[in-house]
């Protein structure tokens, strides 16, 4: 991609991204808020795309379309008010979460501006699939496996603390893992 | 046009807004949603030094993969761990979870 469309698609998408975020936690719609947060996410992966890299923009679009329509259902589930219809403030800490955050940013971002970087132009040369093929399977094998076990983990400590009654189950009277056990 | 400051600022404005959301929001599905965000100004961070800095650098292609399955598995732990605070407390609010009582 040339500079100048690199610029055409970076430019709006990097701003519509930060105002979807941002409108995340402003909407009281907990179904608009998950369906901002996937706008968002799926910009970044439209970010990764003008930055040279098509493997993880691609990925990125569509590993996080599957996990906010899940979270979708779940902020639908959990929500007092999912609707955001009864005008509850799910909020706390309003300003001074906002202060931190601003002062944050604004360090962060004078940071990257006041240091000198490496490097000015984007380069065509971004690791290709192939290149990230290699190396997946060759010098960090051992960390995407490790990766591979971890999701595996994930899944099943998540059943198990997600069942009814968590992983020693319902507690029947008399097995010794009731409450009214250990009190007699 | 976009060097590498740009990128490095508009990552952290997304680490920030992020942020805002883990801080302010009382619910624990809106503060997992403030960790994505955090964790996706990180993967802009990497993508940014590679394309700018490291072009030729796969490793820093597979440490956004990491991070990416760092989101999933964030994602799934803390969905569980909701479910099973709601069956306990019949609430999702953090404010209301002041116990480790199980």
């Amino acid at each position: 991609m040339s500079a100048l469309g690199t610029a055409l698609v970076f430019w709006p998408a990097a701003i519509l991204m930060l105002v979807w975020g941002l409108y995340v936690f402003r909407t009281a719609s907990m179904a608009r808020a998950g369906l901002l947060l996937l706008g968002a996410l799926g910009l970044e992966g439209l970010l990764f795309l003008a930055l040279a890299s098509q493997f993880l923009g691609v990925l990125m679009i569509l590993m996080m379309s599957g996990e906010m329509i899940i979270m979708v259902f779940f902020m639908v589930m959990f929500m007092s008010d999912p609707g955001g219809l009864m005008g509850m403030d799910m909020t706390h800490d309003k300003r001074r979460s906002a202060a931190l955050a601003a002062a944050i940013g604004i360090g962060l971002a004078v940071l990257a501006v006041a240091t000198d970087w490496p490097g000015a132009v984007v380069s065509p040369d971004a690791p290709d699939v192939q290149a990230i093929g290699y190396e997946v399977m060759g010098r960090s094998m051992f960390s995407f496996l490790f990766a591979g076990v971890t999701i595996l983990f994930a899944m099943v400590g998540g059943v198990l603390l997600a069942k009814e009654g968590g992983r020693l189950g319902l507690a029947e009277p008399g097995d010794g893992t009731s409450r009214r056990d250990e009190r007699t | 046009m976009i060097s590498l400051p740009v990128v490095l600022v508009v990552a952290g404005l997304m680490f920030a807004i992020g942020l805002y959301g883990v801080l302010g929001q009382t619910n624990a599905i809106m503060v997992i949603m403030g960790v994505e965000l955090m964790l996706g100004a990180a993967m802009l961070n990497v993508v940014g030094f590679v394309a700018y800095a490291h072009p030729d650098a796969a490793s820093g292609a597979f440490l956004v993969l990491i991070t990416m399955t760092l989101m999933a598995v964030e994602a799934a732990v803390g969905f569980a761990l909701v479910v099973a605070a709601f069956r306990h407390s019949r609430t999702a609010e953090i404010d209301d979870l002041t116990e480790l009582e199980g």
